[in-house]
């Protein structure tokens, strides 16, 4: 593929998000807030409703902004709609996440909600819910086993992050990645996206090997991991740093904040307040971030699960847009997503 | 090497809690901690009617049983080396362990390697970093709470290493028999699993010479080295059956979950929880493999039941907390002052 067509394919896979989530609003420009407002009125009048309804919200963690602010709305949601949610946080525990579903079987909710989670440890509950006629969506899971997953259109972020840090480094330079998201497939959808981008400009090296980011510990982690490279690539030897969301970023701009290094930018996705006021900041080395809206992906999880019982067709995913804040317009992304 | 008889051996064995009848209140303890455990049994039971169903009680058994398996490695560490917080027995590396040997696990499953290296390899490991312990705390003479600590972050390298710090997808024979069921009740393998194991160990600790003798060494090693007994030997060999719970703790998990997870360090906790919790079920409020078991389906019970009445499990990790102190405050009575 070719760079235009490349970009044609951008477009039209942005131009389908309307369509494939009629929940959503052409937000982009908007406040989170206002539109959240405008979404809750269409879902009234759309006489949207779960009274009566027990609604599983399971999720791998809630320590990370957008696991904590999409599970909060998903519950919110539920019991806006009059339904009773089940709240489970595995607190990033596969054995815990693993028991919650198997538990989920017998206790039979009307839905489950699964939020995030590596395939290989989530797919094998999610299958014997679907078995047990329990309807399941998801919020960033791409299973068969799921009727229907709201998530941001990763592959038009993932190509807008890519891009920024392209023009950011003037088409040429070394970067470093964070890699260790293998199962997480919005994660391996942003950096296939990051490799289909960089494909076309030869001369950006990804230094090796990759950084391995871990789960606790994250910032503390990339920190020193962070600190090690810049030993390794002194100023002028390294260009950016990148992954796939932004928790390990948030630690390897504070490494590079406090070895003074200026030379390297870093970008991530997700759009955590900290991360996000970093890159607003002249004097701080974070390039770009792609802005999640996990508070309306949750809601439109589950107001499509509310769609589902009143009998309609569901598309297989619901794409909820995300914004690029970069270094010119991080404060205006900031105030439209309520941040500040 | 003289064994010791099994009256003898009991006779050391109860001398350091010869406290225990000094109170009255920590005699009781036991039967008041099986009556609570049953009245929490019942008051799920009343509300919600899936809770005593055989399938979730074999499931909350067979959801217990990676937490289980490796506290019954730290019970026999601390019978064999005393109960002692900062220089008894203890063992911090199980759950890295566990961590270690399920990736070894997976990352040979993923290379097509067949059950029949892949299972040996996994016990092999947790037995190596068990022989590891044993070196350093015997040999060396390191305090075990500082040995196991660094043998801990030594598993949490290797697993890092090895499985480059990612979930892999583990569908071997072995993970579909632990995580199917059984062909006559259709009740979790893993569950049987765990009964099975236990069993095993109680008869070894509790109804053995072996067990008498490593429950001498750990609580009088003088008395049971004027016996005869080479406590040193005994102590190193309850860090290498605690290595063989890791490893056998690894097979478990991947089994359970159908891949190597990178979040085997929360055990930590929750083991040593367990085995300390389970001392209460013990009439000399000392760690029993029976007690043990107990504690830890105590713990699986809480989330279980937690998750059926809808109360959020973060209540869960608080009573924890609360029993602990309960244990340590209570177990602390019939020391001496």
């Amino acid at each position: 593929m070719d760079r235009r067509t490349f970009f044609r394919s951008s477009l039209l896979a942005g131009a389908g998000l309307g369509l494939a989530a009629p929940a959503v609003l052409p937000g982009l420009a908007r406040a989170q807030g206002a539109a959240d407002a405008e979404a809750a009125a269409e879902a009234a009048r759309a006489g949207l409703s779960l009274a009566g309804k027990t609604i599983a919200i399971s999720a791998v963690g809630t320590e990370h902004f957008f696991d904590i602010k999409a599970y909060q709305a998903q519950i919110d949601e539920v019991e806006r709609l009059g339904g009773t949610a089940i709240g489970l946080d595995a607190q990033r525990n596969d054995q815990k996440l693993v028991s919650q579903l198997q538990t989920l079987v017998g206790q039979k909710p009307d839905a489950v909600i699964q939020t995030l989670g590596a395939l290989p440890i989530v797919d094998p509950g999610l299958k014997a819910l679907r078995e047990a006629d329990i309807p399941v969506f998801t919020v960033d899971v791409v299973s068969e086993n799921a009727i229907n997953n709201s998530t941001s259109d990763n592959f038009s972020l993932g190509a807008q992050l890519a891009l920024q840090l392209v023009s950011d480094l003037g088409g040429k330079g070394n970067i470093a990645l964070f890699t260790a998201i293998e199962g997480v497939v919005p994660c391996e959808i942003r950096l296939e996206q990051l490799r289909a981008v960089l494909k076309y400009y030869p001369e950006i090296n990804i230094i090796q090997p990759d950084l391995r980011e871990i789960i606790p510990n994250t910032i503390q982690d990339s920190f020193q991991k962070v600190t090690a490279l810049l030993s390794q690539y002194p100023e002028g030897k390294l260009d950016a740093i990148w992954a796939s969301w932004d928790i390990p970023v948030l630690g390897a701009t504070q490494a590079l904040l406090a070895a003074g290094r200026k030379d390297v930018l870093t970008y991530g996705v997700d759009g955590t307040p900290e991360y996000v006021a970093l890159v607003a900041d002249p004097n701080a080395p974070a390039g770009a971030v792609a802005v999640q809206q996990p508070d309306l992906i949750g809601r439109t999880a589950v107001r499509n699960l509310a769609r589902y019982f009143a009998g309609e067709t569901l598309p297989s995913t619901s794409f909820v847009p995300a914004i690029l804040a970069n270094r010119q317009n991080a404060t205006e992304v900031q105030k439209q997503v309520g941040q500040i | 090497m003289a064994d010791l008889t099994a009256e003898g051996a009991d006779h050391i064995a109860a001398k350091p809690t010869r406290h225990a009848g000094q109170s009255g209140f920590a005699a009781l303890l036991p039967l008041a901690a099986l009556l609570a455990f049953g009245l929490i049994l019942l008051v799920f039971a009343l509300s919600s009617a899936q809770f005593l169903r055989p399938g979730n009680l074999f499931q909350v058994i067979a959801q217990s049983s990676i937490l289980a398996v490796l506290a019954l490695g730290l019970t026999v560490v601390v019978i064999g080396g005393g109960e002692n917080t900062l220089s008894g027995g203890i063992d911090l590396s199980l759950a890295a362990n566990l961590g270690m040997g399920a990736a070894i696990y997976a990352v040979l499953a993923q290379a097509g390697q067949p059950d029949l290296l892949a299972i040996p390899a996994a016990i092999l490991a947790g037995l190596a970093l068990g022989a590891f312990n044993a070196f350093a705390i015997v040999v060396l003479g390191m305090l075990p709470l500082l040995a196991t600590l660094g043998s801990m972050t030594l598993a949490v390298g290797i697993e890092q290493v090895v499985s480059r710090n990612t979930t892999i997808l583990v569908a071997t024979p072995l993970r579909r028999f632990l995580g199917g069921h059984d062909p006559l009740f259709g009740l979790p393998i893993l569950a049987w699993a765990l009964l099975l194991t236990s069993l095993i160990f109680a008869l070894i600790v509790h109804y053995s010479r072996f067990g008498l003798n490593l429950q001498a060494v750990g609580g009088n090693p003088a008395a049971a080295r004027a016996a005869g007994l080479n406590t040193r030997a005994w102590t190193a060999g309850s860090y290498l059956v605690s290595g063989f719970c890791g490893g056998l703790g690894a097979l478990f998990s991947v089994g359970f979950l159908g891949a190597s997870s990178t979040g085997s360090a929360e055990y930590l906790l929750p083991v040593i929880a367990a085995t300390f919790l389970g001392t209460v079920f013990s009439r000399r409020l000392s760690p029993t493999i029976g007690g043990t078991l107990l504690a830890a389906l105590f713990l699986g019970v809480l989330a279980n039941g937690f998750q059926l009445l809808n109360i959020s499990s973060y209540w869960v990790a608080g009573i924890q907390g609360v029993l602990m102190l309960a244990v340590v405050a209570t177990t602390s009575l019939r020391r001496p002052l």
